[in-house]
């Protein structure tokens, strides 16, 4: 009896210190990652407010020497499409967040809920399409937006991007998990199947919405290649091809390239600070992203 | 009587699904037969021919420009450094989100912070990355500056150099999409039970150990998910190569993506060729998919 009471404190110390030796241990990783992934995005902030010389001084300096917030006016003025390139990226991005919400959670409603011939087939296809490379189909979709007419107008985004079959898989997941009974008593009210999608089941898609909204906020917001291949001219760029654009003239403007950088990502940092749940659920749920 | 008009009834409200479902999908279904189904028999019809999106007579070629790409020099170089990107891209990527996850996975304070913080790199446009990383890879950059710190200065231009300009841009990608990444395994380890670890730290199993007899085997599903998604992505990585080095220097980060767009929009009448070239990575990408899918989502007795 006396034996055991003086041999178990011993062992639970040991356990007790092995597990604090392990949460040290994993703080100090925590840390390690932290800085490694964080600390370009830092310096690129701080770097904002430098000069040009002493972005890329040797050695290099942590803070700015002096604050230069006017770089933040200075890259307006030195590109003078920028205001109208960070414009024309939030509508094109505003105009097809609203199209794919709409779009894709009306057709994920009916692959998830509505029998119709085919169904099961065409949902096959189309998560069999995702692993289609889009370079494939690159050259007829723009030989078709050629003929359309819609070179270096905002169209010939709208037509390609209006829905997309990411979004119809993440909505189609959501309505399968949602219980029938709502629909079935709306039904027999003589509500119509359109009013039953956006009357009943809509509201209750809140929290997949949003997280299709801001995934969808983002891939637009940051789009750059169907820029690059669609649009022309200085005036119809987003800010991503004009801040590629910007720098592949104005080589060594440091001080400007990062001012438009953070610009660039300020909307999608606000909204992940505000919506970050939104953000990890819809990646968590397709593993797509 | 009441059964045949409930019957009648329960007939009338199938069909009417059915005619709602079809008018529904629609949307879906303009958009599989044009951008998709349409697009990529145009495509194989583009392969066929030596297309020129100017020329006015674009002659039959059959099957010419996919039998001449294993003696095209610049699809040889491209491919060989796509194939050389994606290997190790998807290798770190999906190591360094596994080991990302774990240490995630753990009740401990401040997790919600470290997982936010972790997760930025991911929300970033491949514009604004490749801003960041010209400077991080600049003679003086960040990089440079780090690796001074260990004792004499370096001043190497990373992307200027043959030998470290894809490197440097599979550092860049692994960089961004782990994190992602990260979040899809944390998700995968969320479903695993912890009665499980339980039981085998009782057995006294240590961390390692139930690490590789429990961790990786429940989460070879996920694995092979997120294999196929980054060799998915990696096959066609274009944006940082169009933004950073546009291929060079000397070809030593032509990818075949940026081969094809240079074929489309840079070489006029090698449109075909670039058609061609797309199949060719398309069929590449599935193989690669279904082989990962042998081997790591195979099917695990206990």
């Amino acid at each position: 009896m006396a034996q055991a009471t003086l041999v178990r404190p011993a062992a639970s110390d040991t356990t007790e210190r092995v597990e604090r030796l392990q949460t040290t241990f994993r703080y100090i990783m925590y840390v390690v990652v932290t800085v490694f992934l964080f600390t370009p995005f830092l310096m690129t902030v701080l770097s904002s407010f430098k000069t040009s010389a002493e972005v890329i001084a040797y050695p290099p300096t942590i803070l700015p020497s002096e604050w230069h917030p006017e770089n933040y006016v200075q890259v307006f003025i030195a590109n003078p499409n920028f205001f109208r390139q960070v414009f024309n990226g939030l509508v094109v991005t505003l105009l097809l967040v609203g199209l794919n919400l709409f779009f894709c959670s009306l057709v994920a409603y009916a692959f998830a809920r509505l029998e119709f011939p085919g169904r099961n087939v065409l949902f096959a296809i189309m998560l069999g399409t995702m692993v289609i490379p889009s370079w494939v189909t690159l050259v007829p979709k723009y030989v078709l937006i050629q003929n359309l007419g819609l070179i270096n107008t905002f169209g010939a985004l709208l037509v390609q991007s209006y829905i997309t079959p990411f979004g119809i898989f993440l909505m189609a997941q959501f309505f399968r998990s949602v219980p029938r009974e709502l629909e079935e008593a709306a039904i027999v009210d003589g509500l119509g199947w359109f009013g039953v999608f956006w009357k009943i089941v809509l509201p209750v898609a809140r929290p997949a919405l949003l997280a299709l909204g801001i995934l969808a906020f983002k891939d637009h917001w940051n789009s750059y290649f169907d820029w690059l291949i669609y649009m022309q001219t200085p005036e119809m760029f987003n800010i991503q091809l004009g801040l590629a654009a910007f720098r592949g003239v104005y080589q060594n403007q440091w001080d400007l390239i990062m001012a438009g950088s953070v610009i660039a990502i300020l909307p999608i940092l606000i909204l992940y600070v505000l919506g970050q749940r939104y953000f990890v659920r819809g990646v968590a749920t397709t593993g797509l992203k | 009587m009441a059964v045949a008009v409930a019957g009648r009834r329960r007939g009338g409200v199938r069909a009417s699904e059915a005619r709602a479902g079809v008018v529904f999908v629609l949307p879906y279904l303009v958009f599989f037969l044009v951008m998709q189904a349409g697009a990529l028999l145009l495509a194989f019809w583009f392969s066929l021919h030596r297309y020129d999106l100017l020329a006015l007579e674009n002659p039959f070629r059959g099957l010419a420009n996919y039998t001449r790409l294993p003696e095209n020099e610049d699809f040889k170089i491209a491919l060989s450094n796509t194939a050389y990107y994606a290997v190790v891209v998807t290798i770190l990527q999906t190591a360094f989100a596994l080991v990302m996850a774990v240490l995630l996975d753990a009740r401990i304070r401040g997790r919600g912070f470290f997982r936010s913080t972790w997760y930025t790199p991911s929300i970033a446009s491949t514009v604004v990355i490749s801003m960041i990383f010209l400077w991080i890879y600049h003679p003086t950059g960040l990089l440079n500056s780090v690796l001074s710190l260990l004792g004499t200065p370096v001043q190497h231009n990373w992307l200027q150099d043959t030998r470290t300009a894809l490197p440097a841009l599979m550092g860049l990608n692994v960089w961004t999409t782990a994190p992602t990444f990260m979040i899809v395994f944390l998700a995968g380890l969320q479903d695993i039970p912890r009665s499980i670890y339980e039981a085998a730290e009782v057995d006294g199993a240590g961390p390692m150990r139930r690490f590789f007899s429990i961790t990786i085997p429940l989460l070879r599903p996920i694995i092979f998910l997120v294999v196929a998604l980054g060799i998915i992505g990696t096959f066609q990585v274009f944006d940082q190569i169009s933004i950073m080095t546009q291929g060079g220097p000397l070809k030593s980060t032509l990818t075949v993506a940026y081969l094809i767009y240079q074929n489309v929009f840079r070489d006029e009448g090698q449109v075909g060729v670039a058609c061609a070239m797309a199949f060719a990575l398309g069929v590449i990408i599935y193989i690669l998919t279904m082989l990962s899918r042998r081997y790591l989502d195979a099917k695990i007795d206990y």
